[in-house]
């Protein structure tokens, strides 16, 4: 967080592990929440509120990705597939049963995990490369199920519209009223992971990753653990797949394809595996790059090219960009956007004193 | 000889000679796996700018045939000792899913130089190959395929070779057994894993021309690379026949699969099936048919 | 360190000067058209040409002045097929005031649909998107302005009754397809044809990317032995089924590919006009380079001094681009003489969409009726073939089997 840490103590375990390792990291919070829930939606236009709004679903996915392979180390190449399978059992609750939101949230993460920790299970027998493999069939069989079993995917067109979610009599249509809503469950996915990493969940996940077969003896069950990781990881992406489909008002397997499940693969890893903060920054940066660079080629690009180079160059520049960052990230900073920012932090900490 | 043997009999020598053409893409990703324990997502974007690049030679530049497959082969080889050097040698030892995201990462950039370099417009690449297929019986036999399973074998048995005769290839095996060993023994590490990485370079532009002139040229070539993770898991990762046999595994399922399976289902069950005996196999043999069997157990 | 916090401080003020570009919105008299593309996703060869196209078009009427006097500004924005950022760049789009969207991707369609009808801007899905949105009453603001997939399957069944001799009564047609939402769309209309004319359907799923196709094929020739084949494939499959269905010996006269197979870049994967010589394909916008429209934009690079866009010798797609933006500014040219004083919104446009009707273009658009029920505006192809290196048109403009399509509309409805 930002602040300075000067003179603080800690004389006890429960302390260190404290939610707020600081007493002023009470009033970061609160400026944070007051720029976030106040300044931000009342002072932009509702085109950069809809950025937000894909940075906020983008976030919550990364942080349940986060928890599954930078806290527990187990490769998955299927969280698209698991959103879809929230995005359908919302949208076929909403269509069959007419269920309101909150059910529809909660039903949809709850079946993803399921899905999720049977997508896991050959990770009780495979590691690493070859588990990634595994899960990367698991996310073409769930595709290939939703397309073409018309019972979930409502249909040869597999899209199911969902209409508008309802505060009270509130109808949540415009791209503020989706700020507010999807931020709320940005911060329950931010305390909720928070919380879940520095309890006894959370240490046996860190103890698996780092090394099992220990993990195996001072008596962490690593069936439960594993598959409860997966569990966990999908039932994230499972809420982020309902908020998108209330987002757009639309259901559709085509959002969630392979694409996805890398895109979530590099915003953790751009932004830091096994670290919250890293989470939030990668999937920021993930999304907001390919803007941020066209922005800035339509703004300069034509100084020096034709128009028609320029609009066949901004979007092969971008994916040349994206690789190069990731390669870029993977090669010199392993630690992701998380660890740059400690490193500016501790920069400033000691400032303007160099040592 | 009834219709229904004769068809069955089409979709065996057409699930044969597809899953050699596989066997041909999944050849570069054993390699690199077997020598240096880096998995390489990028496979597809490797066949695919091969590819568009002797295809533009052809094509743009009008070489030759045998200049553009030259130009194509020696890029390849120099690209990969380049990939390498810049960056795969600062990833060594670092998790499975850093070589897998950078490899992807790469698979990115390649996606986005061939049609800023080559323009994105599909383009023939013809080989002199003629498309009137031999018939045999009840059997077509289309010429590129023959060629593609053809290079596919030779390369099955050049490798092979190289593995277990020459010195380079015993070298490059103790390199991927254990790497500080082979260090201790002399050999130089760096240089064996620019050589996997070059070797893998060659057998991609070779499947780059092959696929190439088999589907036309353009970046959704690339597609072609979703389709080895189901041969190199059934093969087994390190294994070069392994990559042969996947090959043809799926070659076969795929066109059982097609012709069996999909009429009673309506819909294409044929890039479905080959994960799903993927996921039957990585249970019941977790290390594939010919893999090691040092995967670590939990 | 230092130095990376200075240059991290620099970065950040690059990136603040690019976000501080985006002119706001209303500040000048340009209509907005908002522009979806695909440039580098799997359909890039679709729009690399496609979206020169329409750029071409709407600079053409900008150098005769514009429209009813108002200059029209094309946004374009690369998407790269993916849905997040389809969803990005409306929303630009509309900060822009763009006032009539021109979406690409049959995804994208689906996740801006509520958006578009909400905030009551109207959004094109030409060739593409759901056949259910030709319902103008269900759908106010989906102008689908081209064939729907529902269209072309009746009209592609229409044409092998045709080339049949006129009778269907037990033929049978074999109709290979992509296997995901848009190629199995116009099954149901199929099997209802099917059914209305005797003849036997059988569906061949190809599984995307569709890189290899062999046993679907030896089965369409070799076991089903189909009379006729209707071809619903993308990106490269098209060419590879070409491919192999010439390789098994089938005749490709016996052929007909739905409108995304059947441009000169499939002909040219295939391994050229000669090798796909017969091969009959749906066309949603004129093909060649004779027409008066296309002439005019040669014209106007020749008057600038530059030489014509190699895009123009694809004349396919980018054919269908200078559509797609003709009928937007067509739109606008009605939407602005209802209204003269240029303030228009996404509801005139609107309006505008719904009183196009015989703007031809000289043949390059087909002669179309789009009013308030019906947006579709007919569902007219046309077929043409590949003959003696280039394309030749088979038949004039026509649509087929209205009755079978209301009813399926009508269904739809309902549900």
């Amino acid at each position: 967080m930002i602040h300075r840490e000067c003179g603080v103590l800690k004389t006890s375990y429960a302390a260190d592990m404290a939610l707020y390792p600081l007493p002023i990291a009470k009033w970061t919070v609160g400026v944070l929440a007051v720029i976030f829930f106040a300044v931000i939606p009342l002072a932009l236009h509702e085109y950069y509120l809809s950025i937000a709004n894909l940075v906020w679903i983008a976030v919550i996915g990364a942080l349940g990705l986060n928890i599954l392979v930078g806290y527990t180390g187990q490769v998955s190449i299927g969280h698209g597939a698991f959103m879809s399978v929230g995005a359908y059992t919302a949208a076929n609750l909403v269509t069959r049963l007419d269920s309101p939101w909150p059910v529809n949230l909660l039903a949809g993460g709850l079946m993803a995990a399921a899905v999720g920790a049977v997508v896991g299970i050959p990770s009780l027998r495979i590691k690493g490369l070859y588990l990634a493999i595994a899960t990367l069939a698991g996310q073409l069989i769930i595709e290939w199920i939703i397309n073409h079993v018309t019972f979930i995917s409502g249909g040869v067109q597999a899209s199911i519209p969902v209409p508008r979610p309802y505060l009270g009599t509130m109808e949540l249509s415009s791209q503020r009223d989706m700020y507010y809503f999807l931020l709320v469950f940005v911060v329950l996915a931010i305390v909720g992971t928070l919380n879940l990493v520095r309890s006894r969940i959370g240490r046996a996940f860190i103890a698996i990753r780092d090394q099992d077969i220990a993990a195996e003896i001072i008596g962490i069950d690593i069936f439960r653990y594993k598959l409860l990781a997966f569990a966990i990881s999908s039932f994230y992406a499972g809420v982020t797949g309902v908020l998108y489909t209330y987002f757009l008002g639309i259901a559709n397997y085509e959002q969630f394809q392979i694409g996805v499940s890398i895109d979530y693969l590099a915003m953790i890893i751009v932004g830091g595996l096994g670290s919250v903060l890293g989470s939030v920054l990668g999937a920021i940066f993930i999304t907001l790059l390919p803007i941020v660079i066209r922005l800035s080629m339509e703004a300069f690009g034509g100084l020096f090219l034709e128009p028609q180079t320029v609009l066949n160059l901004i979007p092969n520049l971008r994916l040349m960009m994206f690789g190069a960052l990731i390669i870029f990230f993977l090669v010199v900073e392993p630690d992701g956007l998380n660890r740059l920012w400690r490193n500016i932090r501790n920069y400033f900490r000691i400032w303007p004193f160099a040592y | 000889m009834s219709d229904e043997t004769g068809f069955f009999l089409l979709l065996m020598s057409n699930g044969l000679l597809i899953g050699l053409m596989y066997a041909l893409i999944a050849l570069g990703f054993v390699l690199v796996y077997k020598a240096t324990d880096a998995v390489n997502f990028a496979q597809g974007e490797f066949v695919m700018i091969s590819g568009i690049l002797v295809a533009a030679a052809l094509g743009v530049w009008g070489a030759p045939l045998w200049l553009a497959v030259a130009l194509g082969i020696g890029t390849m080889i120099v690209f990969g000792f380049g990939l390498e050097r810049v960056m795969l040698r600062k990833l060594i030892g670092r998790p499975v899913i850093a070589v897998v995201m950078a490899t992807i990462g790469l698979a990115s950039i390649l996606r986005g130089i061939g049609p800023t370099a080559f323009g994105a417009g599909s383009r023939p690449l013809p080989l002199p190959i003629s498309d009137a297929p031999f018939v045999i019986g009840p059997l077509f036999i289309p010429p590129i395929q023959l060629v593609g399973g053809l290079v596919s074998l030779l390369f099955l048995t050049g490798f092979g070779w190289f593995f277990v005769k020459s010195r380079k290839g015993i070298a490059m095996r103790a390199v991927a057994d254990n790497q500080q060993v082979a260090m201790a023994m002399g050999i130089n590490v760096q240089r064996y894993f620019g050589l996997a990485w070059a070797m893998a370079g060659l057998v991609s532009a070779l499947g780059g021309i092959i696929w190439g002139s088999s589907v036309g040229v353009d970046v959704n070539l690339a597609l072609v690379g979703l389709k080895v993770f189901p041969v190199v898991i059934l093969g087994g990762l390190d294994s070069i026949p392994g990559a042969v046999v996947g090959g043809l595994i799926v070659g076969v399922v795929e066109n059982i699969a097609a012709g069996y399976v999909d009429p009673y289902v309506g819909g294409g069950t044929k890039d479905f099936a080959p994960y799903v005996l993927m996921i039957l196999v990585l249970m019941i043999r977790p290390y594939g048919i010919f893999g090691k069997k040092i995967i670590e157990r939990v | 360190m230092r130095q990376f916090v200075i240059g991290l401080l620099a970065a950040l003020v690059a990136l603040a000067g690019g976000l501080g570009t985006v002119s706001p919105a209303g500040a000048n008299h340009e209509i907005v058209i908002g522009m979806q593309c695909d440039r580098t996703g799997p359909t890039q060869i679709v729009g690399t040409v496609l979206c020169p196209g329409k750029h071409d078009y709407i600079a053409l009427v900008n150098s005769k002045g514009g429209v009813e006097g108002h200059k029209i500004k094309a946004l374009e924005v690369d998407h790269e097929y993916k849905v997040p950022p389809g969803v990005e760049s409306y929303e630009r789009h509309k900060k822009e005031g763009a006032v009539t969207i021109d979406v690409y991707g049959t995804p994208h369609i689906y996740a801006l649909t509520a958006k578009l009808t909400e905030d009551r801007i109207p959004g094109t899905s030409p060739g593409f998107g759901s056949a259910a949105a030709a319902d103008g009453t269900r759908y106010p603001y989906i102008f689908p302005i081209a064939a729907t997939y529902w269209s072309q399957g009746a009209a592609a069944v229409h044409f092998a009754k045709q080339q049949l001799g006129g009778s269907l009564k037990g033929k049978k047609i074999a109709y290979i397809f992509y296997d995901n939402p848009a190629g199995r769309e116009p099954i149901e209309v199929i099997e209802d044809l099917a059914k209305r004319e005797g003849f036997t359907l059988r569906t061949f799923a190809v599984p995307p990317p569709g890189v290899e196709m062999g046993a679907q094929i030896l089965d369409i020739a070799q076991r089903f032995r189909a009379d006729f084949v209707i071809g619903h494939l993308f990106g490269g499959a098209p060419a590879v089924s070409i491919k192999e269905l010439k390789r098994v010996g089938y005749p490709l006269n016996k052929v007909v590919s739905f409108v995304w197979g059947s441009a000169e870049a499939n002909i040219e994967a295939a391994g050229g006009f000669a090798t796909a010589e017969g091969y009959y394909t749906m066309q949603f916008a004129g093909v060649g380079k004779d027409y008066p429209v296309l002439n005019e934009i040669r014209e106007m690079y020749k008057k600038q001094g530059k030489p014509a866009p190699k895009e123009m010798e694809s004349t396919v797609y980018y054919n269908r681009g200078v559509l797609i933006a003709a009928l937007h500014v067509e739109a606008i040219r009605h939407a602005l003489k209802a209204k003269p004083d240029g303030k228009i919104t996404g509801t005139d446009v609107k309006a505008g969409f719904e009183k196009i009707s015989n703007f031809t273009l000289g043949g390059l658009v087909p002669p179309l009726k789009i009013t308030p029920t019906d947006h579709e505006g007919g569902g007219l192809v046309q077929i043409w073939q590949v003959k003696g290196g280039k394309f030749v048109k088979t038949t004039d403009w026509f649509s087929a089997y209205p009755d079978v399509l209301a009813d399926h509309i009508k269904k739809a409805a309902s549900k």
